[in-house]
């Protein structure tokens, strides 16, 4: 390494008091384990949210006895189920990545950056439109017990709120999305500049 | 410092390359985890990350760059995912090094304190704090005394766009330390 501090700014940055902090072999691989279990542990929280929702659609689920609810409440079960596969499959958190130190940092941060842009791109086939066939028979189900017309008021409404909802779920992840790839770009440019 | 360039005629084990590089590179790897997080115990668990990172990923070295790069690269890439995670959590917007608002950083100290070593340090920490991941390895990687190249074999910039960034980073530390009395004391 080269010691030669050209700068005054370069000798105040080597010079400052490090406390010398070192692991050993068994040390870090107590860590490592410590590491995954604490991913693991990030993972669940990520699934308890989701578990919780699947939870109380099967409380529904066994209350209701009309049939059309019944498949209403089990799409939803299916279609959360999904969400979650695909949260995993897409790693919202992950162990440490393999290529650290074959990938240099632009190359590194430039595929992280990716995935989670590809995370966010487009949340309707994975995120949100699981959960549609639900609402749809949700929707025939309370158009279907309830006198006309407030059954089909009734529908409207929860149907406007759920709209408006993923509308603006699937536009901040679109912005998300653009904010990375702005990022991407600067990053593609930094390596090939012009 | 001693360096590890090269692998031995008998290839080290996992361990034995760990061991060596974290004896080698012990003080680096706690400035450049200083440098990724302010708040003392998170950054303990950082550089405990870095160390983990680093044991692991010496099962795959193959020699096709020089260890320091390795080291380097594996610290910073850990750095810079931790910087992600941070952002979510806090609010500060990162700056690049070519952004005016890195002139204008808090000046808390006083002319005579900022002549104080540890002032100029907590003053440096905060530049390198508000950067951007790639310039922030760029600025680390300068300020351990890393040649152009070495730092474009680290982070993937082109030997154009390093030039430019280390020449960007003089000016930045001259304007940011000279008023301080810190210029070629």
């Amino acid at each position: 390494m080269n010691e030669l501090h050209n700068n005054p700014a370069q000798e105040i940055w080597q010079s400052q008091p490090v406390e010398g902090i070192k692991m050993s072999a068994a040390a870090i691989r107590q860590r490592a384990g410590k590491f995954e279990s604490r991913i693991q542990w990030r993972n669940i929280r990520e699934y308890v949210g989701s578990s919780i929702a699947a939870v109380l659609f099967a409380y529904f689920f066994a209350k209701t006895h009309d049939p059309l609810f019944r498949i209403a409440y089990a799409l939803f079960i299916a279609g959360l189920g999904w969400v979650v596969f695909q949260l995993h499959r897409k790693g919202s958190s992950r162990s440490m990545p393999a290529a650290m130190g074959t990938s240099t940092c632009l190359q590194f941060f430039r595929a992280e950056l990716e995935r989670q842009r590809d995370v966010v791109k487009n949340v309707w086939p994975w995120y949100l439109a699981p959960l549609v066939p639900g609402f749809a028979v949700l929707t025939v189900g309370y158009v279907r017990s309830l006198p006309y017309p407030a059954g089909l008021a009734g529908a409207a409404w929860l149907d406007g709120i759920v709209a408006v909802l993923f509308f603006l779920i699937w536009k901040m992840n679109r912005r998300a999305a653009r904010c990375l790839q702005r990022l991407i770009d600067e990053l593609y440019a930094a390596e090939n500049p012009q | 410092m001693s360096t590890i360039e090269t692998i031995p005629a008998a290839a080290p084990t996992q361990d034995e390359l760990y061991q060596e590089a974290a004896r080698t590179y012990s003080a680096p790897l706690e400035r450049l985890a200083r440098a990724y997080e302010s708040d003392p115990e998170i950054r303990r668990d950082l550089l405990q990350d870095i160390h983990v990172a680093l044991w692991r990923s010496f099962a795959g070295f193959d020699g096709r760059c020089s260890v320091r790069t390795w080291i380097y690269r594996v610290a910073h890439n850990v750095g810079a995912s931790h910087v992600m995670r941070q952002r979510r959590t806090r609010s500060q917007a990162l700056v690049g090094l070519e952004d005016e608002e890195l002139e204008n950083l808090p000046d808390s100290a006083s002319g005579q304190q900022a002549a104080d070593r540890s002032h100029a340090l907590d003053r440096l920490l905060i530049l390198i704090q508000r950067l951007k991941p790639l310039d922030r390895h760029v600025i680390l990687s300068y300020l351990e005394g890393l040649d152009a190249a070495s730092i474009g074999e680290i982070t993937g910039l082109s030997p154009g766009n390093v030039a430019t960034k280390i020449h960007r980073i003089k000016t930045v530390l001259a304007r940011q330390f000279q008023q301080g009395g810190l210029d070629h004391e």
